[in-house]
């Protein structure tokens, strides 16, 4: 037995104990990606690093034995700043998106690749649910939004991005599809909220909230719900079937819309503040002037917000849209609707709003010609779908099954387990802090369905090469090269099917990124804040 | 070749080293001298036939920089790129031999099969910078213009020596004296093997009968090929640069020949006054050892031969001589008379530390090793000296093979070991081949193998050839690569004193500790510690190259100071250039500025500075060498050489570089160098072994007494004109018209117009140095 402190807690542990063990014991948890307890240990990751203040030294907690004296300390701004680096580095040189570069540049964030490869898979009841985890306007938006995410597609480089914004839209597009699954669950947490205005940002509020059991009572000056959705856009852009089809929806999940109702000073304090629990504030575009009659703090944009709380100056009033930044896409507005619900629902049950958290999202930037025919082998090479009724018409069933068969599978399938994704993100870690003059060329290799290796993604743990060697693979992974450019490879330029015959599994398992995965991971497909 | 013949050529070099997984290495390096490349079909029939796992294969033979998985010429052009080399533009002499070779972008191999190009790390041969190898063939000084006379030079030698016979005459009548003629490398580089096979066609023409005796290096390389004339009655006199034309003539004035009177005694006197008037460098100098101030006395007489005891008067290889020098009476004084404990306090009390670099007490690591209970302990011999701008460890196993032998034995009866391992670099062939025949001799001798010297001691030593990875000098890594993998070190503790090689108990020395032990038991730890510091004792061997007037081999006591060796010994800075700095310890060290030539070699104070006695490199920069282009290059050595196992090693010091190009390139920015500082600081504090820990030394050396030579750089200048994207050719006023640089320029940047002045095109301009080299009025500047 040995004597250590570990964060100042004083220790006693068992010769050949390792410092992370040590402060497993005193419940300290250090982050580590090359470690797996089975496995020799090797430490390689280096962000397991702790500090012996006993001799002012850091030593990698995975695999340094206790000793008797040491002071070990495993959190401190100095041991940060060094993981933070270590996670730097090998993001410098992991080339390979995390989200999509679709769903990255989407201002909702939505699951494009989910829905895509639902849709093409027929499963269009489950893809319009995907969409709804992030947009409650489908079908509006499926007409007017500008697509930034169709720029945004890799497959733009080789022959035309998939045709999101029309797959969205053929999703929402089925009137009995539409209205399943919108189960009106009002009154189920005894709190009311006030949405004023019923354009993107309102509505998307108002869904978001129904969903979580809120009673909603949406305000609106004019006539009829739908704000510049209605008053704005034309017929030939927006159908106003379409418009009514998706209000109809948010009524029908239990949405009360009182129209023709302006909200002045006197009505906003004596009737929306003293009756309801919170208020959201979505009116668009609005005078300065009634926003400092409500008694809000506004600033050269409009309504003074938390962009990551939208709560405003005042207590239980959230405001969203373009009455906080002018002349945002629709889409925007309909994400901030529903992270302002999002803040409201968390007010309501707990108090305190919350926040929208951003995950943190590595990305390569475009892809390269020479990476086409890896980036293709999974989607083939159909080409992009022109609906015969024309865009505005929008796909047929089949043709919306073809076009989503377009997608590449852009999304990591381990962006939902990956360690270095969750590091990144916790040490506030810039990706291009180091970047390099060049990224390296990626590739794709597939173990028939099972398992898709992305080197570039490898952080040269070796957990797998270990894992190969002691199954008693018959080829397994060995390490190619070193230094620098050492990566994992398959001995002989044999194929990814010999290299992995008994061990595919537990690779994709032990492997702390995305290099390895599972070829049905589920990617994107758990992830989804709703 | 067919499948059937290249199986039945790996399972004769299977047969012979065996089939189990440690012998990968070894079998790989037979399959590339059979094949000249590693064939895929060999590698296959390996993992049939041993317990070598596919994997195993290929992660060694891509790991290792020996290997080829290529086929490659009939001839392998060597372009050393060690410090010495690349100070003295060694890179332009790489891109000469591309040029000529016309490669292109991937290959290295010329279209018609005969050369193949590589590049090596260092050959040892730093004092003939820049050196390059031809298969066993080595040019020194060689310059970009003339690598097509150095291949059209090989090709005709190799043709001349399969027709050349063998004259061997016996000499008769009383043997009149001895003529020693140093073949070390260098020695062999600078053509004393041409001069010894005139020495002896002379002899046996003449049939004088005297003794050649090939002693090891003479460490007086800036003088060699170097003859020295031993003869009763008569001082030694040394015949400096000697040609082999003038063999014959030098021959003559000492010797008389038996049979007809061919004398030119007066007329080759006459002739050596002239050349040492003239100082013509192609030529041989004369130097008798009466003769007090001589730049051979000025080399030599400051020095303390202890590792290199008897320098220049030993054949390596005779054991007949080693004795009478007083060798191996350490040995049988430590199994005589001591008991294991007495050699360990010994050494102890010398206050012995390895010379490895890292300067841990010797004798404290004796004492782990000794105290560990196993039975079956390791004493390794670490000789793979790596440091690109050092060579003494080749020059100690060339030279001094039983010394090392005899260091090694003492070492294994004091820790009670009984297997020993020189670990030898692949790049010393010579090497090899001495410490093979000398451990053969020893066998023979009772000096090896069971019950030595009639004791109760028994101890064998086998050979490991090194396969080319700078990061197995880190003992764990060496361990690894004994073992048959991939050479990565590993975390200490535990360290290799109580579990190394097989798991087991493990001394791991460095060759030129070794090489000191006997003295040290000979003389007593009182006559070691002496000499030296308080905290550095002895004598440290240093590999002086660089800018320096006389380059070499040298042996001298701790404590003295960098100016001593490079004014007195080294003769200062030729070419009226000034003394810049020191670069100390290679890849691990750091850059010494000629304002700090007072501190003394003593471990405490070189790291206190920045440096690192690290091996013993010391490469001497003048003015016109660019620190930010040593930190580059060093840099890029460690990167390169990076086992690539922890983050801040693998990527950490390739980001170092990336922001190094960048400054170099012109193109860094205010912020570059506190992001550079940090990150080299992050690098040394996360990484494992030494590799990585020392990595950033030259950058952080240089950026704390060259800081403002970066500055200039990222305001776009490189003040001594090395950085080659930012500096251009200019040709002055001065030119002459003479055309030269316009026939030689291989780009076409140069328009050929006789007698006016010639203009250098930048766009075409691939910055060869060319032009500049063959100005004859120096017309040619960099900008």
């Amino acid at each position: 037995m040995m004597k250590l402190t570990i964060d100042y807690i004083p220790l006693e542990v068992k010769e050949g104990t390792t410092l992370m063990q040590a402060a497993a014991m005193a419940g300290i948890k250090i982050p580590s990606m090359c470690y797996l307890e089975e496995l020799p240990n090797h430490p390689s990751c280096m962000v397991c690093m702790v500090k012996d203040l006993s001799r002012n030294r850091f030593l990698p907690s995975c695999s340094y034995l206790a000793e008797e004296g040491m002071n070990i300390l495993t959190h401190s701004p100095e041991i940060r700043g060094f993981r933070k680096e270590a996670l730097e580095l090998l993001l410098s040189d992991h080339a390979g998106d995390c989200d999509a570069p679709c769903q990255r540049s989407c201002p909702a964030s939505m699951d494009i690749p989910g829905m895509n490869r639902l849709i093409a898979a027929g499963r269009f009841e489950e893809a319009l649910s995907r969409i709804r985890e992030e947009i409650a306007i489908p079908l509006v938006l499926g007409y007017i939004c500008p697509a930034p995410c169709e720029n945004a597609c890799h497959r733009s480089s080789i022959d035309g991005p998939v045709s999101i914004c029309l797959l969205k839209r053929f999703t929402a597009q089925d009137k009995l599809r539409r209205g399943h699954n919108l189960l009106p669950m009002v009154g189920l947490s005894g709190k009311k909220v006030a949405i004023v205005g019923s354009g993107p940002a309102g509505l998307s509020a108002a869904f978001y909230l129904l969903r979580s059991g809120h009673t909603c009572v949406i305000y609106d000056q004019h006539l009829l719900p739908g704000g510049m959705l209605r008053y704005k856009i034309p017929e030939n852009r927006l159908p106003r079937k379409a418009l009514d089809a998706e209000i109809q929806c948010i009524r029908q999940m239990g949405a009360i819309f009182t129209m023709d109702h302006p909200i002045d000073k006197l009505v906003f304090h004596q009737e929306l503040c003293r009756d309801y629990d919170a208020v959201i504030l979505a009116t668009g575009n609005e005078e300065k002037q009634i926003l400092e009659d409500f008694g809000l703090e506004v600033d050269e944009h409009g309504v003074k917000v938390s962009l990551t709380h939208f709560t405003t100056s005042a207590p239980r009033i959230f405001a969203c849209g373009n009455m906080i930044r002018k002349r945002q896409m629709a889409v925007r507005s309909a994400a901030q609707g529903k992270a302002a619900a999002i803040s409201a629902n968390h007010f309501l049950m707990t108090g305190k709003p919350l926040g929208s958290k951003h995950l943190f999202n590595s990305s390569f930037g475009r892809l390269q010609k020479e990476e086409f025919e890896d980036y293709l082998m999974e989607s083939g090479s159909v080409k992009r779908v022109e609906p015969e009724n024309g865009s505005f018409g929008g796909f047929t069933r089949e043709e919306a099954i073809r076009e989503a068969g377009r997608c590449m599978h852009c999304d990591c399938r381990k962006q939902v387990t990956c360690k270095l994704r969750q590091y990144a993100g916790e040490y506030g870690t810039h990706q291009k802090h180091f970047a390099g003059p060049s990224r390296k060329k990626i590739t794709k290799l597939f173990r028939q369905d099972l398992v898709v290796y992305e080197p570039e993604k490898c952080i040269r743990c070796g957990l797998c090469v270990q894992i190969t060697q002691m199954a008693g693979e018959d080829l397994g992974l060995t390490y190619i090269g070193r230094g620098f450019d050492v990566r994992i490879g398959i001995p002989f330029h044999q194929s990814f099917d010999e290299a992995l015959k008994k061990t595919a599994s537990a690779c994709v398992k032990a492997c702390p990124t995305g290099a390895l995965s599972g070829k049905e991971d589920p990617g994107t497909d758990t992830h989804g804040s709703y | 070749m067919d499948k059937a013949a290249i199986n039945e050529k790996v399972d004769a070099i299977v047969a012979k080293i065996g089939a189990t997984a440690e012998a990968v290495i070894p079998i790989l390096q037979d399959i590339q001298q059979a094949f000249n490349y590693l064939p895929e079909e060999a590698l296959e029939r390996v993992c049939q036939i041993t317990a070598i796992t596919p994997a195993q294969v290929a992660g060694i033979s891509t790991f290792y920089s020996q290997f080829r998985h290529h086929s490659a010429g009939k001839h392998i052009i060597r372009v050393c790129t060690g410090t010495a080399c690349h100070v003295k533009g060694s890179g332009l002499v790489y891109d000469a031999f591309r040029r000529e070779m016309k490669l292109d972008n991937n290959s290295y191999t010329d279209a018609v099969g005969i050369f193949t190009l590589e590049q090596v790390a260092c050959l040892g041969c730093c004092t003939l910078a820049p050196v390059v190898k031809i298969d066993e063939v080595t040019f020194g000084h060689v310059q970009p213009e003339n690598v097509g006379e150095i291949l059209r030079d090989f090709l005709i030698r190799e043709k001349n020596i399969k027709t050349r016979e063998n004259t061997s005459k016996t000499a008769s009548g009383a043997r009149q004296g001895e003529i020693r003629i140093g073949l070390g490398s260098c020695c062999v580089a600078s053509g004393s093997s041409d001069v010894k096979s005139e020495l002896e066609r002379t002899l046996a023409e003449t049939r004088i009968n005297v003794e050649v005796k090939q002693v090891g290096c003479v460490g007086i390389c800036n003088q060699v090929p170097i003859l020295e004339i031993v003869k009763p009655g008569e001082n030694p006199a040394f015949y400096a640069h000697i040609q082999p034309e003038e063999v014959k003539e030098v021959i003559l004035s000492h010797f008389k020949p038996s049979g007809q009177i061919n004398r030119l005694k007066t007329k080759v006197t006459g002739m050596f006054e002239e050349i040492l008037v003239d100082g013509a460098p192609k030529s041989f100098r004369k130097y008798l050892t009466e003769q007090r101030d001589t730049p051979l006395t000025r080399f030599l007489g400051p020095q303390v031969n202890i590792a290199t005891e008897t320098r220049g008067e030993v054949k390596p290889c005779d054991i007949e001589a080693y004795r009478q020098a007083g060798g191996f009476g350490a040995l049988r004084k430590s199994l005589t008379a001591m008991t294991p404990q007495e050699v360990v306090d010994e050494i102890k009390k010398s206050g012995l530390r390895g010379r490895g670099g890292a300067g841990f007490p010797t004798g404290n690591k004796w004492q782990m090793v000794k105290n560990q209970s196993p039975k079956e302990k390791y004493i390794i011999c670490n000789g793979d000296e790596g440091d690109p701008g050092a060579f003494m460890d080749r020059m100690l196993l060339e030279s001094y093979p039983f010394r090392i032998i005899e260091g090694m034995l003492i070492a294994g009866f004091a820790t009670g070991a009984t297997h020993g391992l020189f670990y030898i670099r692949a790049e010393y062939p010579l090497a090899v081949k001495r410490i093979r025949e000398a451990l053969i001799i020893c066998e023979k001798e009772g000096i090896l193998g069971k019950n030595i010297m009639a004791s109760e001691f028994s101890f064998d030593i086998r050979i490991f050839e090194g396969a080319g990875a700078f990061v197995c000098g880190e003992e764990t890594a060496l361990i690894a690569s004994v073992e048959g993998k991939r050479g990565i070190p590993s975390l200490r503790p535990p360290y290799p004193a109580v579990k190394g090689l097989h798991g087991k108990p493990t001394l791991i020395n460095n060759t030129e500790t070794f090489s000191l032990i006997s003295w040290i038991i000979r003389h007593g730890s009182d006559a070691f510690s002496k000499i030296g510091t308080p905290g550095s004792k002895g004598t440290k061997v240093f590999a002086l190259a660089g800018k320096i007037n006389r380059g070499g081999l040298i042996e001298i006591p701790m404590g003295f100071t960098i100016r001593k060796i490079v004014e007195e010994i080294g003769g200062g800075i030729p070419g009226d250039k000034k003394f810049k700095a020191v670069q100390v310890g290679g890849p691990s060290g750091g850059c010494l500025p000629a304002s700090l030539a007072d501190l003394p070699v003593d471990y405490e104070a070189l790291t206190e500075a920045g440096a690192m006695m690290g091996s013993g490199g010391l490469i001497v920069l003048d003015e016109t060498d660019c620190m930010v282009d040593i930190a580059h290059y060093f840099l890029s050595f460690t990167q390169n050489q990076s086992c690539g196992k922890c983050t801040f090693c693998r990527v950490g010091t390739r980001r170092m570089l990336d922001l190094l190009e960048k400054i170099r390139s012109g193109l860094g920015t205010p912020g570059d160098l506190e992001a550079l500082e940090k990150l080299a600081i992050s690098v040394r504090t996360g990484s494992l072994c030494g590799l990585g820990k020392t990595a950033p030394n030259p950058v952080l050396s240089t950026l704390r007494y060259f800081r403002e030579e970066y500055e200039e750089h990222i305001h776009g200048h490189c003040p001594s004109g090395k950085c080659l994207p930012i500096v251009g050719y200019q040709i002055t006023d001065a030119c002459i018209g003479c055309t030269k640089c316009a026939q030689r320029c291989p780009s076409e940047a140069i328009a050929f117009k006789p007698y006016e002045i010639h203009t250098i095109n930048p766009e075409k301009c691939i910055k060869c140095d060319i032009c500049r080299q063959i100005c004859p009025v120096k017309a040619v500047i960099i900008r």
